[in-house]
């Protein structure tokens, strides 16, 4: 069958609703024939669930799915996969214990044709084809739990495309990435374009979109807000139909300076995930940047300094003493706080509610005379949701129903509510939208002004340069440069962290 | 304007209350409402004040060894020594009984041999990095194995008389074992939802690594859970004694599965971090309420044990069909 270019699937008036929330109203969609079409919104727009009914994991309550003009009923992801669509969903969902090679070929694995049996080296084989055909330096037999976050996207990547999808929907695929393995992603979407693969793209980073996007549909509140061609359309305007209103600065200006005061010192200190000696002096009422490419052993200074990883070499002292920290609870019992990496290994408890998750980590302050008062647990996790614009506002849900900037939000809101002062943020907001990040950069700025050092971890080094007071870049886990003042900027980090 | 919004907001937050509930214990509540009336249909005897206390009483050993499971498997492990922890209390208690006459020195001796097999199965599992379900099942075996070389596989027997109050006594009408299992609960609920200790052990048995990330001492937690657990069983087994009057090697057999069941029947999730003392008891109660029915019915006791093996499949199935 010969075919035009013209629209490969089109969705209409879907509507879909989780017990009272309404998280897609009669949202109309487009998609051209091999073109990148961005899918925007802010944390709940409800871009994760459109891809999860195209995908068949949500049935929608009503509306019409047209692939190629004929009107389809996705039942499962299986059925999903056998009409051309694939996916590469917000949350990872490899599992751990199987290697690359197997994971990739999960429920389409290459099969003998006596009693079904694996036929494992032409597994191994096929797999390590698709990893070179993209250029790809991971070993098919390695497996996924010995692999970094980035990683694991790109083998999800490869593992979404084996099945030769037509149409491929990418939901913040860049999430833990580092840069040349963006760079990977995007020389393979450019390969994927020039085959007439049509994709969808989902990120909360416009420059992303810019690079690599056709055109844009922007969601707001499970409602269309506008559909724009990226080339005729600038950045204030995404932003503008996305959030409803205009975003004044991104990063908000502060009141407070940084003391004299250390609170945090670390002095050769090298802990098992390290692989090498890091010193620094963290300031009361300073931010504290930490920086460099993926990889570069940022979160691994922070599982040293909060006691998750066992120390062995040099010393951390806070507040001016010297600190023997063998235990997260050590770490808290000093005032240390710690955001971790990635929510949904470390950070969350994902079937329990978001009140648990708010005030597990300070659970005196919800205690009366050694008793947890109900009353108390409840006012401050809603208050701190509250604080964080966590959407929807009922702190009696499972974590696992909000959005994924959602659930970042909670993540931060554990730490948040509590009284400590010294604060370690690794990557804190990391799938939390653009508008929703100028509030927690505000939270922060305030923590800081009230007398707090915060160290935050993070390889955007926009955020970087507009968040920090002083900036330390790491390559190969030692510190090899500190910024500050007007050298602080991002093309001046990017220098650096590249290894300029 | 603004009130209209916030009975709008009211409404739903209502509804996904009730669906809540419903989740939750309200299905087991309403299994537990049909199954009287069955029962009660079918035998006019069952539904007497008489028989309902008398099923508080069969209960009470299960929901008490139920009870420790339930913080076990919270923390996403397993206990399967329960019954053997359980003979070997009891043989503890009796021997301790008869050398020394003191009521309280038997009883702590023998909680103390629970604490002991749960600190045991705890460590195994925690620092020895063991799966629970293997650290248990040995337990199960050496535990029932070290009731039977003590005493030689014969029972003790001839326990004083006043021993038997705990576990045959009543207080006015209501059974005293029926009292002990209550007050267990009552305080398992508040340690469970009011105390951290609770909280914490549910937020392992739901993730670990955030739990350790929380500043949780996890470990300990973990351990700690298995002690209750061992403790719970050594109540039970000293109730089985107290009842019989007598230290059976062989009690509790099989009293693990029949506990297991009630816990999951009670909504609780094997991998952890789900499940509630009330849903335990629900749980408990419906295994309780199927047993005593069919007995009175006259159902024979080779068929019990299909229907009762039918009736949890539906019931989880049921509840899980939401
Ligand atoms: N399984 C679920 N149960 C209940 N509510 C859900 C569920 N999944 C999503 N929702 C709700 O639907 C809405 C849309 O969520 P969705 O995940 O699509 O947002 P999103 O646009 O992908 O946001 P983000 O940028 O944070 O990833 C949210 O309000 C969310 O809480
Ligand atoms: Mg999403």
């Amino acid at each position: 069958m010969i075919r035009v270019a013209g629209t490969v699937l089109k969705l209409e008036d879907i509507n879909k609703s989780f017990g009272g929330i309404h998280a897609l109203k009669n949202v109309q969609f487009e998609l051209s024939e091999g073109e990148v079409h961005a899918l925007l919104g802010e944390n709940g727009a409800g871009k994760s669930t459109l891809i999860k009914i195209l995908t068949g994991v949500h049935r929608m309550d009503s509306g019409k799915i047209l692939i190629h003009g004929k009107n389809v009923v996705i039942e499962d992801p299986v059925d999903a996969r056998q009409k051309g669509i694939g996916a590469i969903y917000q949350e990872l969902s490899l599992i751990d214990s199987l290697t690359v090679a197997e994971n990739i070929f999960l429920g389409h694995e290459p099969v003998g044709n006596f009693f079904g049996n694996l036929k494992k080296k032409e597994l191994t084989g096929r797999a390590l084809e698709y990893l070179n055909t993209f250029g790809i330096e991971i070993a098919p037999e390695t497996p996924v739990s010995d692999l970094g976050l980035g990683q694991k996207r790109i083998v999800e990547i490869v593992k979404a495309l084996s099945i030769n999808a037509n149409i491929l929907l990418l939901d913040e695929p860049t999430t833990g990435m580092s840069k040349a393995e963006i760079d990977t992603l995007f020389s393979i979407m450019d390969d994927l374009k020039s085959k007439k693969v049509t994709m969808i793209y989902i990120s909360h980073y416009l420059d992303e979109v810019f690079r690599v996007c056709d055109r844009a549909t922007v969601l707001r509140d499970g409602e269309n807000a506008g559909v724009f061609k990226i080339g005729e359309v600038d950045l204030k305007t995404l932003v503008r139909a996305m959030l409803g209103r205009t975003l004044k600065e991104e990063f908000p200006g502060r009141s407070g300076f940084p003391g004299r005061e250390t609170v945090l010192e670390a002095s050769e200190f090298r802990s098992e995930g390290m692989a090498a000696p890091v010193s620094f002096k963290l300031h009361r009422g300073e931010i504290l940047g930490i920086t460099g490419i993926i990889g570069s052993g940022k979160s691994e200074l922070a599982l040293g300094l909060f006691g998750v990883d066992r120390k062995v070499a040099g010393e951390i002292a806070v507040k001016e003493e010297r600190a023997a920290i063998t235990s997260p609870n050590d770490a808290k019992r000093r005032g240390i706080s710690f955001v971790p990496e990635d929510r949904k290994v470390q950070g969350l408890f994902l079937r329990l509610p978001v009140e648990h998750n708010i005030t597990i980590a300070n659970l005196a302050l919800s205690m009366k005379r050694g008793i947890i008062s109900y009353r108390k647990r409840f006012e401050i996790a809603r208050e701190t949701a509250e604080k964080l614009k966590v959407t929807p506002l009922d702190v009696k849900m499972p974590v696992q129903n909000l959005s994924g900037g959602n659930q970042q939000k909670v993540v931060i809101g554990k730490w948040l509510c509590g009284a400590t002062d010294i604060f370690i943020l690794d990557e804190p907001t990391r799938g939390i939208d653009i508008g929703a990040k100028t509030e927690i950069y505000s939270l922060i700025n305030s923590l800081a002004d009230n007398g707090a050092g915060i160290l935050i971890m993070s390889s955007e080094f926009r955020e970087m340069s507009g968040v920090c007071d002083r900036v330390l870049i790491m390559r190969k886990g030692s510190v090899v440069s500190e910024l500050a003042g007007e050298e602080l900027t991002t093309e001046k980090i990017l220098t650096v962290a590249l290894g300029g | 304007m603004d009130k209209k919004i916030e009975t709008g907001e009211r409404k739903t937050v209502n509804w996904v209350k009730i669906k809540r509930l419903l989740k939750g214990e309200l299905g087991l509540i309403l299994i537990l409402v049909a199954l009287l009336a069955v029962f009660s249909f079918l035998s006019p005897y069952f539904f007497t004040s008489k028989n309902l206390l008398n099923i508080t009483r069969q209960v009470s050993i299960t929901l008490i060894v139920a009870i420790g499971m339930t913080f076990v498997i919270l923390t996403g492990e397993i206990d399967l020594s329960v019954g053997s922890a359980a003979a070997l209390v009891g043989v503890t208690t009796a021997v301790v009984l008869k050398a020394s006459g003191q009521l309280e020195l038997a009883m702590i001796a023998g909680l103390l041999m629970g604490a002991g097999i749960g600190i045991v199965n705890g460590l195994l599992t925690v620092y020895g990095r063991v799966q629970s379900f293997i650290v248990t099942l040995a337990m199960l075996g050496v535990a029932r194995g070290a009731a039977l070389v003590w005493t030689g596989g014969k029972p003790i027997s001839k326990l004083p008389a006043d021993f038997g109050t705990m576990g045959a006594g009543y207080l006015g009408v209501v059974p005293v074992s029926s009292i002990i299992a209550a007050g267990i609960f009552v305080l398992a609920f508040f340690v469970l939802n009011r105390t951290k200790h609770g909280v914490y052990m549910k937020s392992i048995g739901a993730n670990r690594e955030a739990a350790r990330l929380s500043a949780i001492p996890v470990k300990r937690y973990r351990v700690l859970a298995f002690v209750i657990s061992g403790v719970m069983s050594g109540l039970g087994g000293i109730l089985i004694t107290s009842r019989l009057l007598s230290a059976q090697p062989t009690a509790g057999e099989g009293l693990e599965l029949n506990v297991i069941a009630a816990v999951i029947l009670g909504g609780a999730s094997l991998s952890g971090g789900i499940g509630t003392v009330l849903g335990t008891l629900l749980g408990t109660m419906v295994i309780g309420v199927i047993d005593n029915g069919m007995n009175l019915v006259g159902v024979s006791s080779f068929f019990q044990q299909i229907v009762k093996g039918v009736i949890i499949l539906v019931a989880v199935l049921a509840k899980r069909s939401d």
